[in-house]
């Protein structure tokens, strides 16, 4: 947990959607309190359709939360109108999943870039160019790419432009919304690489949010896990890796394939049943319960707390402290467990 | 080889559209025995879809699919097939699962239907012998619910239930060889799992073939037996899944698995990958397509296409470096 005052803090935000059918809301994100410390990664993971998306763009405005605040530095965005709303939601930025939709096509690098400069205030063409390409450099793209469409980059190309405008107006924090699954596998390491490198040069704060589990653990210092519009399990991304205390972050890390064929021969599928239910109609009390091994009557009943396990590790289950013990009677090889601990403390 | 199911070899694709022509695929060759999984990896681009998809007529329309070289499916020649015979095999003697469920069902009929149709065409039953085969097709990939499911429009389900839809009607027609282009990369990981078991399952109750094209190493790992890896349309690296996986020759393969995350790796350090880019098709290149990403460069690399050398087995890589350090005489294109 961070010691310092929280550069951003979500509390017990709630954003609902309407349904299709009538008088009924969907609550894509139900009552998640998150923070971010200055300079730190976070990871977000979760199934497609458990709110993460959503929670990202409610934090940078895209959507309007029901409830709940959006605490920046201490001071509640909501609080905020016009020039100064803006001014302060500048410190957020957002970085899209697929660069092919979220750069104009009519609009060059450079054009696209100023922009951002503009609102920056920046508007002597001059130091413009300077700045942009300062912002390209920063990125890893010949100044030359400021004159070229986004019809003649390569996807990873793009991602980097959109980095880049993202930057442009010298944010504190980055929510990046799978930033990297668009992208083919060979490309993917130097993307994730300029991250680490804006982070560690710039100091800037990341929510990164992933499916891709393998990837947020070596990004990221801490990492939440939702499902279906809650936070489920928090913890340092080496510990919940180690030591999954959620049934259903054990099914989900239980998931990842390895590209060992002689683990995967062995390998027992993880404990889970069926889909992600619709979030129109959550089931009750707990909402994994419905694919959970362990559900008892008690699940149904009520929503279980987030326990805590260790002063950085809370799971919002009734059987977390025992999962948690569990785990630490499994030799816990440093740094980390090999995929095969992994899979052994599912088997049982 | 005799016994394969599916015999490529050479396999050439041409594409016209009306603005370029490209060439997705370039002598390609493999072969897969009945029963068996084979796993197609590449990025996109790599010419891993249209190889297998051109074949069988699937190709956009306004794109003209210049194919050479042979496809000896069961026995039939495929290429240069009359579209009449062809239909009969698409959907029939090889099924095929695209990867995004979504757009490949029909918005607009139920799954029932969309199901029992392939019963009509290619089994000869009649509706409702057609509609009561959909009902065990559904129960064969552990649909919940499956009277109920029937009467489902592909958007009621989830992206989960319409891949194992999407599967229902891939073995409807009982096929000897299902074609499988990414069938979980759309999915989340504990579905993925879920999905991948069902297709193994099915592989063994049906005696199927399947040609599995993927990108995701951990899905080659836990299903296939043999592994194509292909760069630029071209077949970098070819080989059983253990040797492909473990004991990697291709540079290119090498710099893809060492580019995997290791639960080793500590929080915060630097991921592994590749330099530069994949290339763009074009133009076949008369050189290593790789060459400009790789750690082991020779001068030769850029004068000559490396030639599919076999090594040992079934394994066989496409390297200059790699086949000049295991035979006597350097391998000249």
């Amino acid at each position: 947990m961070p010691e310092a005052q929280p550069l951003l803090r979500v509390e017990n935000l709630v954003t609902r959607f309407k349904s299709v059918e009538r008088s009924k809301w969907i609550s894509a994100v139900d009552d998640v309190s998150i923070t971010l410390a200055p300079g730190e990664m976070v990871g977000l993971v979760g199934e497609s359709g458990c709110g993460k998306s959503t929670l990202g763009r409610t934090i940078v405005g895209l959507e309007r939360p029901q409830s709940g605040r959006i605490l920046l530095d201490g001071v509640d965005l909501s609080t905020l109108r016009g020039a100064e709303l803006r001014r302060r939601r500048r410190a957020i930025q957002y970085v899209f999943q697929d660069p092919y939709a979220s750069l104009n096509d009519r609009q060059t690098i450079g054009e696209a870039i100023a922009e951002a400069l503009i609102i920056m205030g920046i508007s002597d063409p001059a130091e413009q160019r300077r700045r942009i390409r300062t912002l390209l450099d920063q990125v890893g793209l010949p100044d030359a790419l400021a004159e070229r469409y986004p019809r003649e980059l390569s996807g990873g190309q793009r991602q980097r432009v959109a980095i880049a405008r993202s930057l442009a107006v010298e944010p504190r924090v980055l929510i990046c919304d799978e930033p990297v699954s668009a992208l083919d596998l060979s490309i993917r390491a130097q993307v994730m690489n300029l991250f680490l490198r804006l982070h560690k040069d710039l100091g800037v704060a990341c929510l990164f949010i992933a499916h891709d589990l393998a990837l947020v653990r070596q990004a990221t210092s801490r990492t939440y896990v939702m499902y279906l519009g809650k936070i489920i399990e928090e913890a340092t991304s080496a510990e919940l890796y180690a030591r999954p205390s959620h049934p259903y972050s054990k099914a989900l890390l239980g998931s990842i394939p390895s590209a060992d064929p002689r683990i995967e021969v062995t390998r027992e599928p993880p404990e889970i049943f069926g889909d992600i239910p619709s979030p129109t109609n959550p089931p009750s009390g707990c909402r994994f319960r419905t694919r959970c091994p362990h559900a008892a009557e008690v699940c149904a009943s009520a929503v279980p707390p987030l326990v805590a396990l260790s002063p950085s590790h809370q799971a919002g289950c009734v059987l977390a402290e025992k999962f948690y013990a569990e785990s630490a009677a499994q030799p816990l090889p440093h740094p980390a467990p090999a995929p095969r601990d992994i899979q052994t403390m599912h088997a049982r | 080889m005799t016994g394969a199911l599916l015999q490529v070899r050479n396999l050439t694709v041409d594409l016209f559209t009306a603005r370029t022509a490209l060439r997705p695929v370039d002598g390609v060759s493999y072969s897969v025995q009945s029963g068996e999984t084979l796993a197609i990896v590449g990025e996109s681009g790599s010419g891993k879809t249209v190889s297998n998809f051109a074949p069988l007529g699937l190709m956009p329309t306004g794109v003209v699919a210049d194919i050479h070289g042979s496809i000896l499916f069961d026995g039939t020649e495929l290429v240069g097939m009359p579209e009449k015979q062809l239909r009969r095999i698409r959907g029939g003697g090889i099924g095929t699962i695209f990867q995004d469920p979504m757009s490949a069902l029909n918005p607009a009929l139920r799954v029932g239907r969309q199901i029992a149709e392939v019963g009509e065409l290619h089994l000869g039953l009649t509706s409702m012998q057609a509609e009561a085969r959909a009902l065990e097709l559904l129960k064969l990939v552990r649909m919940s619910d499956p009277e109920a499911r029937l009467r489902q429009y592909p958007h009621e389900l989830s992206g989960g239930l319409r891949q194992r839809a999407m599967i229902a009607i891939a073995i409807a027609g009982e096929p000897k060889l299902l074609v499988a282009d990414e069938p979980t990369t759309a999915l989340d990981v504990t579905v993925q799992a879920q999905i991948i078991a069902l297709l193994k399952d099915l592989q063994q109750r049906l005696n199927m073939a399947i040609v599995l094209i993927t990108h995701d190493m951990g899905v080659v790992a836990g299903t296939a037996s043999k592994v194509v890896v292909m760069y630029a349309g071209r077949v970098a690296e070819y080989g059983t899944a253990e040797q492909v996986l473990l004991e990697p020759r291709h540079p290119y393969t090498q710099g893809l698995i060492a580019a995997l995350p290791l639960p080793e790796d500590p929080p915060g350090s630097p991921f592994r990958g590749l330099p530069g880019a994949p290339p763009i098709l074009g133009a076949p290149v008369k050189a290593c397509a790789f060459a400009s990403r790789c750690p082991l460069v020779l001068e030769n690399c850029t004068k000559a296409v490396p030639q599919l050398l076999s090594i040992s087995g079934v394994s066989a890589t496409a390297c200059h470096v790699v086949n000049a350090s295991r035979l006597k005489e350097p391998a000249n294109a």
